[in-house]
Formats: C-alpha cells, structure tokens, sequence
C-alpha cells in the first residue's frame, strides 16, 4: 500500500494520504478553503531521525500537529506507536513527545515547576517527577538554571527546558517542530548533539525543519515538502545521488543559449536556471569542468563567472520545485 | 480527572504565590468601594445606621471582585495560545477538561480567599453576621466564581486577542454591574429595569447575599444563584473546553 521503502523494520509512523483543508477567516464573514496539506504519506522507523524539509507555508507543522493528535485530519489516516491518530488518541498521547514551533514553556514559572507538573500529568508521582527531572537538567545542562523564572532566560536556554519538557515521559516517538529555528550556530550544533544523542538511547525523532544543512547533517532519512505535498523522498545521499554529485554554476549573459549547449553534453545530467545564473549537474566536476568550458567557448558564450561545489539539497529542492528553497515563499 | 485538575490547580497556585501583588490589588478596589460608598448610602436604610448599609452593600463588594476580578481571569490563557502552551497540554495526557478547570478552581479559591478579606474589612467596619451566613456567602462566591472565570476562559479562547476581549468584558461590566443591583438595590428601579435585571445573573447572586447577610436563610434567591451559578458554570467550562479543541483549526 505504501510505496515509501523503508528498511524494513518497525514502523513507528505510518500515514497515508494524509490531507487538512483549513477554513480561514477573512473578514466581513467571508471564509476561505486553506488546503495546508495535500496527500501526505510517510513511513518512519523506529529508532532513526526523520525530517520534514520544506520552506515556510509548506504544510511542515500542520502534518506533525496531525500526527500528533492535535489538528484533526480532513481525510486520509496515520498510525503512531500502533494507535490511530483520531480513534486512540489518548493511547497516541502515551507514546509520545511533542516539542512545537512555540516551544510551550510557561515564561513565568521556573522550568522546574513546568517539567514536575508535565511529570505528574504522565502519572508519575512527585517524587518521581522531582527525580525525572533533575536527570533532564543534567542531560541538558539545566541545573543550575531551573529555579530561575523562565522568562529570564535565553533563546538556547528556553529551547533545552521545551525539549526536557517533550521528553519527561520517556516516550519512544518524538515531534520536533523546528527545533533550531532562531538559535545561534553554537546552540545549534549542541541542540544537534542532543538529538543525536536521543537516537542512540532509541528514540525515535520526526522533525521540521527549513534549513538544508540541518536535514543533510542530522536526519537519516527525510521528506522535502513543498505546497502540502512530499515532492522527495530519501536518504540525504541517495536524493543528491540521483540529481549528481557536483554542480556547476554559471553565469552568462545568453543563459538559455547556454542551457541548450550544455544539455546537449552526455555528461551533464541535468541543468537548471535560478535567477541570472545556470546549474548543471554533472558526477565527476573535476574532470568535466575543462570540457564543458571547451563547449561554450565553441559557441563563444562569454562566461562572467563560474563556480564549482557539491550538490546539496537545496539542487534537489530546486530540480523538483523549480525555486530555490532559499528563495521559496 | 480530579487528580489532573488538582496538579494544574496546585501548579496555578504556585505560580500565583510568586507574583501575591495581583491578588492584593484586586481586593482594592471592593474595599475602597466599602470604605467610600457605603457611608454616602447609611441615608437610604431605614434607620440611617452604617452596619444597616453594610449588610446591603457588602454582599455587592463581594460580586464586585467576582466581576473585576474572574471576569479577566482569562486573560493570561490568550497568551498561551500563542507560546505553545496549551498546543503541548492539548496532545498530553492531561484530561482537556482539567486545563481549564484547575485554572478555575484557583481561580475560586483566590475569589473566596479575597472575599475573606473584605469581609474582615467590613467586620471592622461594623458588619455582624452569622457563621452560617458567612460560610454560605462563601460559598456562593465560590459558584459565583465557577461561572465567572469559566465564561472568561471560554472567551479567551474564543476570541483569542488581548485587545478583542477586553472590549467586550468591559461592554458588558457596567450594564451587568447596575443591572445587578451592586450600586443601589433594584428595588430602587423601575419595573422594566427589575425585569431585564432578572435575566442578570449576578443579580442572583447580589439578592442571594444581602438575603444571607440579612438572616434570611428561607429566601428564594439563595437556592436559585446556586442553581444557576452551578448550570451555568458547567455551560462555561463545556464552551471553554469546545474552544480549546477549535485551537487545532
Ligand atoms: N489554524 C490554521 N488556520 C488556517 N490556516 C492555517 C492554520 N494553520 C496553518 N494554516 C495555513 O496552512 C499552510 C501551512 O502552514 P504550516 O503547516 O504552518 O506550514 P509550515 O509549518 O511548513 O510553515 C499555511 O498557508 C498556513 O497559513
Ligand atoms: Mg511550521
């Protein structure tokens, strides 16, 4: 049924085709359709680190408060830990951790209160959620700051507490909904650790996030998604893989004159106009680099500039959707 | 379910604790309101005596805080539509319920503790009353606040936006505060006012008081402020509850 391959082992997530229309409101009573998500199906395993990557808007936080149990489905149907999203909810509930966009911190508590009262509401007692707690803090560096009322603390900071919060319940699933979004490299690279970290203990992570070099360095597998809708689907490797290994950029002043030469070469699999400039993908740069440079020179195309690099995900964002994810809306 | 609306009670209270000033300033304005106004009416009681008005407007300052105080209970709950809040409480495994219901028994819990502070300023104003009379006046801000504060959480979540709320809080505070007979009793009104008056909530509530305070433990409005108090406040709490699923879209 799902066409999504995975490897084969227990499925922790489990959606297929997967849809929310929003009705927003527009003013003076008139309401319009909002179709957030289009047909999503995954298959996540347990135990690796899943990514959403898509730009603003794509459908990112709609599909994961769907899995979830937050946002009702208009159609299509999702399985989390083995429990349906909408008819064993509270059985869902159980099984995982949910981290939002917002972060969900209560700002005028100290973090400490806010993690003993998620503790509690997991069915610990308060012994047992002091204890639960104060591993969290050590895990993630909390110590010292968990008396302090939230409000007084850093973006960082404040990031660790939301994350401590998700985790309390040791659930063997967690929702990380653009966990880097507005930190500072340093923070970044430690919040990757972390995540890290959680999958080798044998969590299991499904996050969003928009940048690219976050999807490549941390997931193992992900999904781009653009307008509600998957348009890849993949290990980081194998999606860049396919497109190739190197991309050459180029500008010029006859782009399309260009475009027309080089997608003529047998080497060049691929070419793409972004802007003023031209990409084409080609496996082995180093070596193509001289004779796709002898081809234009022949046509006497003048180039302006030319640069030469690994192809990332952004090439495959822009091979399937046509923008750069940079660029997209 | 009672143990998860205790722990946010407990949590809600915690914080509460931190930040004593809030409550403090509340109780102000219903003293003040005693201290200020209810000499200026010992000239409508019978035998122009200052404990006769007391008995007449303290039952008021107690709906008073009931009004300016749990009305804008939900405030604080608008910003925790945004910050994530309630999204993570949402998808726990709190009973929806008790999200907003802890918050509300602290909420009455506060509304009784300041009515025991008004009425200890009363006391010494003069005011003599019953035990009986007393616990029952409490308890009836008690459901007074059941409503109230439930009615502003589901008005939070419904309308979402700081602003939005507060003009429609303060839209209804002065008719549902004149209406109730909190400045001067409706006896004093016309009949139309005493029968739109009827329609009014709280004025249950400011009649089943001065009824209490008055020794008049047989008079219809006792049980029915409680009556309407209690089926309203369940309204409330299943509205704020339906509100907070709409959170998801
Ligand atoms: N509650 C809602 N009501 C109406 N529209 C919504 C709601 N939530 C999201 N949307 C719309 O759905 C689309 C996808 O939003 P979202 O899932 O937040 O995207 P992302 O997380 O990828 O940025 C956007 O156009 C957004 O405006
Ligand atoms: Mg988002």
């Amino acid at each position: 049924m799902l066409d999504i391959p995975t490897n084969g082992e227990n499925v922790i997530i489990e959606a297929h085709d997967l849809r929310k229309t929003f009705i927003a409101k527009r003013g003076r009573g008139k309401t319009e359709e909002v179709e957030a998500v289009r047909g999503i199906d995954l298959a996540v395993d347990e135990g690796e680190i899943f990514a959403c990557l898509g730009p603003n808007g794509a459908g990112k936080t709609t599909t994961v408060r769907m899995l979830a149990t937050f946002t009702i489905p208009t159609s299509g149907t999702a399985r989390v830990a083995g429990f349906d999203v909408v008819k064993e909810a509270a059985k869902v509930r159980e099984k995982i951790g949910y981290v939002g966009q917002a972060g969900g911190v209560d700002d005028n508590a100290p973090g400490r209160e806010s993690l003993v009262l998620a503790g509690r509401i997991a069915g610990m007692s308060r012994k047992e959620a002091l204890a639960r707690a104060e591993e969290l803090f050590a895990a993630f560096s909390l110590s010292e700051i968990a008396d302090r009322p939230v409000k007084t603390l850093s973006g960082g900071q404040k990031r660790r507490f939301s994350l401590a919060i998700g985790l309390v319940n040791r659930p063997p699933l967690v929702f990380l909904d653009e966990p880097t979004t507005g930190l500072d490299p340093q923070n970044r690279a430690n919040l990757w650790d972390e995540i890290r970290a959680l999958r080798d203990q044998g969590t299991s992570v499904l996050l969003t996030t928009h940048y690219l070099d976050e999807a490549d360095a941390l997931c193992d597998r992900l999904v781009i998604v653009d307008h509600g809708e998957i348009v890849a689907e993949g290990t980081p490797e194998k999606l860049k893989k396919e497109l190739a290994g190197d991309v050459v950029t180029l500008r010029l002043d006859d782009l399309d004159g260009a475009r027309k030469v080089l997608a003529a070469q047998p080497y060049i699999k691929e070419t793409q106009v972004e802007g003023d400039s031209l990409r084409a993908y080609l496996d082995d740069g180093e070596h193509g680099l001289p004779t796709l440079l002898r081809a234009l020179e022949a046509e006497n195309l003048a180039i302006r500039s030319i640069s030469l690099d690994r192809a990332t995900l952004d090439d495959v964002f822009l091979k399937h959707t046509g923008r750069s994810l940079r660029d997209a809306a | 379910m009672l143990r998860h609306t205790l722990l946010f009670t407990g949590y809600e209270l915690g914080v509460m604790r931190r930040n004593l000033a809030w409550p403090i300033i509340g109780i102000m304005q219903p003293v003040l309101y005693l201290l200020l106004f209810a000499p200026l009416l010992t000239s409508i009681t019978p035998n122009g005596e200052l404990t006769e008005a007391l008995i007449v407007f303290t039952p008021a300052a107690l709906v008073m805080i009931a009004l300016f105080g749990s009305m804008f209970a939900g405030f604080g709950m608008i910003n925790e539509t945004r910050n994530g809040v309630l999204e993570r409480l949402a998808v726990s495994q709190a009973w929806r319920p008790a999200i907003i219901l802890g918050r509300v028994v602290k909420d009455m819990l506060m509304l009784v503790l300041q009515s025991l502070l008004v009425l200890g300023v009363a006391a010494l104003m003069g005011l003599r009353i019953s035990l009986a009379a007393m616990g029952l006046m409490l308890l009836l801000m008690a459901v007074t606040g059941l409503f109230a504060a439930n009615l502003s959480y589901g008005l939070a979540l419904a309308v979402r936006d700081e602003n939005g709320m507060s003009q429609i809080v303060q839209f209804f505070l002065l008719p549902l505060m004149l209406l109730s007979g909190l400045m001067l009793p409706m006896s004093l009104a016309p009949d139309w006012m005493q029968t739109v008056a009827k329609f009014n909530p709280l004025y249950y509530a400011v009649e089943a008081g001065r009824a209490l305070f008055a020794g008049d433990f047989s008079d219809s409005d006792i049980p029915i402020a409680f009556g309407i108090f209690l089926v309203l406040g369940v309204l409330a709490l299943t509205w704020s509850v339906r509100s907070l699923r709409k959170l998801a879209g």
